[in-house]
């Protein structure tokens, strides 16, 4: 009550001051004639009596102001005092505001970017009911180590689920991708399969219709789906008749039952889904082979709600009890004894599944580490530029601040002014900033999205972002603003008085000062170039890395026989026939298939051993595979070192043969010729599988990633392969731009068959799709390196200008004296030198110690390469010296009478 | 500037002002005044540091403003003492008793 009443008060003294004034003015004449009345009544006379009162009282205004200091409203008033005034002088100085606003708003606006994308990546709690009460399992073997694996198969979900006792709701889901097209080029639903529970766990409600129930996920259940909203948005225009339509997936009808909420995108950060569909539906798009009993086939992502009453020590006391039973139910029976022995030795384990999951997490978290490092220095930097600019217009204000002192303005009271001023400079600069962040992160995601991964995150900037940035708009402020106010606030009264020559010993340490801020900014600019050298070379190497095949004029066409219903016994046939059309095609050189896409990201592996490689055992022993036409190696233009490619003779009924690479041919035939030799591959069971003969050598090359070392890898002909591939990907090589033979490709295919559905790609495009933290890291740390360097100039210029400014007169004195105009260059130029020297020593040990940070990103170069550290410090002073050259120039035009004529 | 009252311990002007107001309203020279008075002139309060005190007052709740018609018929503002003024009160004396009785010991105790 007295709180509001204070309130009250307090606003009506500010918003109806006339009349507060009024009543103060009222009752302090009250007391003085009271008191003239008293003293009266004590036997002065009135005139005595009213001078003695008058000196009680002392200045009216004295005691009126300290009335005023009294209520929290003075302070509020100093304020807005301190806004007006500040807003004042900033309009007076246009040019400074929108300098110093707009470095800001750079440096403020990279900082929320990169940090809002950290924000939405790896902070955000999930669009979901109380998702702090989220727990993620995944498996732990104690004999393999490293971390616990968060994936299950349908059999281990089904056991989790089952037998688990701790989880108010266990839940499971597993990411998919379906088309959308009947046949021709696909059009991909990011689908989500997900377990009964999944949706009421989350305690999500429909948009429409219903959302998938318990009911809904049983073994033979019927094809429902429930869509995602946007997705309902966009295909539907939010209609309600959406629901009870049917939906084809993969040439499968699904019956559309219901929307999820809006704003809900699954619980892979970074994806988002259009179709979710229960678990038990994969049958319908398996077929005979179902991932639901395939006990190898890992797919499931397994989280649970907490119930309550149960601690986490507790719950992981219970899962370690319940592991044993759970793994012995689901084993995979086709494993070998000893890979049996270790599945059973595994225990779940649960944690906080409130952020989600995603792998963007483990593949960004470095970058986006470096990224902060790296724009947190630009925003150093942009103070340093500021502050440098503050000080020189402290100089100027110098007279107005004597007088101001001089008038009794306390020093608290003037920092408080200047302060004021920086924040709002630094408020200014954080609103523009944050369009920029805006503007930037849209930016940002389209980096790291892929052709076949499109990063999809919730980018409205949430709480903790804003309240970030205000954090560093604040920052920045007191950084900039302090070190200046300090300083111009300590002025000598008498000599500021005095005149122009007295303050000239001020100005000089103030020179100093910026000089130190000039020779900081050379400093982190340096580290900055440096590091930014480091990962553009590193880009540039990965790009420009030998892979083993040429990459340019490539064409992918995937091609799924299963979606088309075509029976394995007919795939092959289909193929080949497919292949032979393909190779007719106007503007295709050579065609080849492969069941492995290179580059894909995706592998096929086993150990395989021989008779001279008994040495070689576990991960050394680990070969990557892949089924190839016979015209994939000359497609690619992938080198034959020695012995043959394969050839039209190489069928299902030929003896196995098998094209190696040279890393496999040095690791399994050590100073053997292997063409003629056999090697065989381990099966899973633990058995041999049959010989496989070597009947050519062909140049390395990367399998499914540019930065990989090359795997030990085996070719073997399509005709071949052991387990159908029921989608197979053509390599073209084509004399014309790749996406231009879409159509006819399309159009050649469904000549054979209308059904199969083609994915469409080129290899330079999955070639760059797997140097994106790369790319992005060189882009992004070039562009704030060259930001860099023009701040850290615009500041050697600026302070250089100023001092050239300061010592015209000297420099008038000197040349009238006789000095030579190169001896006025040399003068100036030792300052530049000094300044650049300092912070280039400084700046060089920094980078020598922070670009460790950088080591596991850099590919095919060392964090203290030596050639991007001299082409930083060369590119560094080149650029200093030239920003240095210009007003020491300047300094050499000057006309000794004009200068003179000033004393 | 000089704004403490001359041979007043410190913090004990709002206890002073409180406990005139017990009394009666009275009005800002009335209250000087009265100080005066009982304190036998020991205790001289000027303006400087009564105004000040009385805004203080008034903002945490312990007095309230009042225009009341004087003799002369002029309005001048007393101040009343609140209900949670005299708890306030209530207690600083209570305090106050404490630590002038805690002082006189250790000052006899030599």
């Amino acid at each position: 009550m007295w709180l509001l009443r204070n309130l009250a008060d307090g606003l009506r003294t500010l918003f109806r001051k006339k009349q507060a004034e009024r009543e103060m003015d009222a009752e302090l004449r009250d007391y003085l004639e009271a008191a003239v009345k008293e003293k009266v009544r004590l036997g002065m006379n009135p005139e005595e009596a009213l001078r003695a009162a008058r000196v009680e009282m002392g200045s009216m205004e004295a005691v009126k102001e300290g009335i005023r200091a009294a209520g929290w409203e003075s302070t509020l008033e100093a304020v807005w005092q301190d806004l007006r005034y500040a807003v004042r002088m900033l309009r007076k100085n246009r040019g400074f505001t929108a300098v110093a606003v707009l470095t800001l708003a750079l440096g403020i606006g990279a900082n929320t970017a990169i940090f809002s994308l950290i924000d939405a990546v790896m902070l955000r709690m999930l669009p979901v009911q109380r998702p702090d009460e989220l727990l993620l399992s995944r498996r732990y073997n104690p004999r393999w180590g490293g971390e616990a694996e968060p994936i299950f198969t349908n059999a281990l979900w089904e056991q989790v689920r089952d037998q688990q006792d701790v989880f108010s709701g266990a839940f499971a889901w597993g990411a998919d991708r379906l088309d959308l097209a009947q046949g021709g080029a696909v059009h991909l639903a990011d689908t989500l399969w997900v377990s009964g529970g999944f949706f009421n766990a989350l305690g999500l409600r429909p948009a429409a219709g219903r959302l998938i129930a318990a009911s809904d996920d049983r073994r033979g259940c019927p094809a429902v789906a429930v869509l995602s909203y946007d997705f309902w948005q966009d295909r539907y225009g939010d209609a309600n008749s959406a629901i009870g339509t049917m939906l084809l997936l993969n040439d499968h009808p699904f019956e559309v039952i219901g929307v999820a909420p809006s704003g809900f995108f699954g619980m892979n950060v970074g994806q988002k889904f259009d179709v979710a569909a229960p678990i038990c539906s994969t049958a319908i798009i398996d077929g005979k082979e179902s991932r639901l009993d395939h006990r190898s086939w890992w797919w499931l992502s397994v989280a649970g709600r907490l119930k309550p009453g149960i601690s986490r020590s507790q719950l992981a006391a219970r899962l370690r009890i319940l592991s044993p039973g759970i793994f012995t139910a689901a084993l995979p029976q086709n494993w070998s004894a000893d890979g049996q022995r270790n599945f059973i030795k595994q225990t779940l384990v649960a944690d906080s599944a409130a952020t989600g999951i995603s792998s963007l997490r483990r593949q960004f978290d470095q970058p986006l580490q470096v990224l902060m490092g790296v724009v947190g220095l630009v925003l150093l930097i942009a103070c340093a530029n500021i502050a440098s600019l503050m000080l020189a217009r402290a100089a100027a204000r110098h007279k107005e601040i004597a007088v101001r002192q001089a008038l009794g303005a306390s020093r608290l009271r003037l920092i408080r002014q200047l302060l004021t001023e920086c924040l709002l400079l630094s408020s200014g600069g954080a609103l523009l900033g944050i369009l920029f962040a805006r503007w930037g992160i849209a930016l940002l995601v389209r980096f790291i999205s892929t052709a076949r991964n499109a990063v999809f995150l919730d980018l409205s900037f949430d709480g903790r972002v804003l309240g970030f940035t205000a954090a560093i708009a604040a920052l920045t402020a007191i950084l900039f603003g302090l070190l200046p106010a300090l300083r111009s606030t300590r002025v000598s009264l008498t000599s500021a008085m005095k005149g122009s020559q007295a303050i000239e010993n001020e100005h000089r340490t103030r020179f100093h000062s910026r000089k130190w801020i000039v020779a900081s900014q050379v400093a982190l600019s340096l580290v900055l170039l440096v590091a930014a050298g480091l990962l553009l070379r590193s880009f540039a190497k990965l790009a420009t890395v030998d892979i083993g095949f040429d990459r340019n004029n490539v064409l992918l066409v995937g091609a799924d026989l299963k979606t088309a219903k075509i029976p394995p016994d007919e795939q092959l046939v289909t193929y080949e026939q497919i292949e032979s059309r393909l190779t007719a095609l106007p503007g295709v050189t050579s065609v080849g298939r492969s069941v492995m896409t290179p580059l894909s990201g995706g592998t096929w592996n086993n150990t395989i051993h021989t008779e001279w490689s008994k040495a070689v055992t576990g991960d050394d022993a680990l070969t990557w595979f892949n089924y190839v036409s016979p015209g994939f190696f000359d497609a690619l233009r992938m080198t034959l070192l020695a012995g043959r490619e394969f050839n039209t003779g190489d069928t299902k009924t030929s003896p196995a043969v098998a094209v190696v690479n040279r890393t496999l041919a040095h690791r399994f035939f050590p100073g053997l010729n292997p063409i003629g030799k056999t090697f065989r591959i381990d099966d899973v069971a633990g058995k041999q599988g049959p010989p496989i003969e070597v009947v050519g050598i062909i140049k390395d090359a990367k399998y499914a990633s540019l930065r990989e070392d090359i795997h030990p890898t085996a070719f073997f002909p399509a005709t071949q392969v052991a387990e159908h591939a029921e989608a197979e990907t053509f390599e073209l090589r084509t004399g014309m731009p790749p996406s231009a033979l879409a159509r006819p490709v399309q159009a050649a295919v469904a000549s054979v068959n209308k059904e199969i559905p083609l994915e469409f790609h080129t290899l330079v495009e999955l070639a760059n799709d797997s140097m994106v933290q790369e790319r992005l890291l060189a882009l992004l740390s070039g562009f704030f390196g060259a930001l860099a360097l023009l701040l850290a100039m615009v500041g050697l210029y600026g302070t250089l200008s100023y001092l050239v400014n300061r010592r015209q007169t000297e420099f008038g004195v000197r040349m009238a004296l006789g000095a030579q105009r190169g001896s006025i260059l040399r003068l100036v130029m030792r300052d530049v030198m000094a300044v650049l020297a300092g912070g280039a020593v400084v700046g060089v040990g920094i980078s020598l110690a922070a670009t460790r940070l950088l080591q596991q990103m850099l590919f095919g170069l060392g964090p203290r390469d030596v050639v991007t550290m001299i082409a930083a410090v060369a590119l560094l002073s080149v650029v200093a010296l030239l920003a240095g050259y210009l007003p020491a120039r300047r300094a050499t035009k000057v006309d000794p009478m004009v200068a003179l004529r000033y004393e | 500037m000089s704004d403490k009252p001359s041979g007043l311990v410190q913090g004990t002007l709002d206890m002073l002002i409180l406990k005139t107001l017990a009394l009666e309203p009275l009005h800002g020279y009335g209250i000087a005044l009265r100080i005066e008075q009982i304190s036998k002139g020991v205790f001289h309060v000027n303006p400087g540091s009564l105004f000040p005190a009385f805004r203080r007052l008034e903002r945490a709740g312990w007095i309230k403003p009042e225009w009341k018609p004087t003799e002369n018929n002029r309005r001048a503002k007393y101040y009343l003492l609140t209900a949670r003024g005299h708890s306030k009160l209530k207690s600083e004396t209570r305090e106050w008793g404490k630590q002038t009785a805690a002082i006189a010991r250790i000052l006899e105790a030599s």
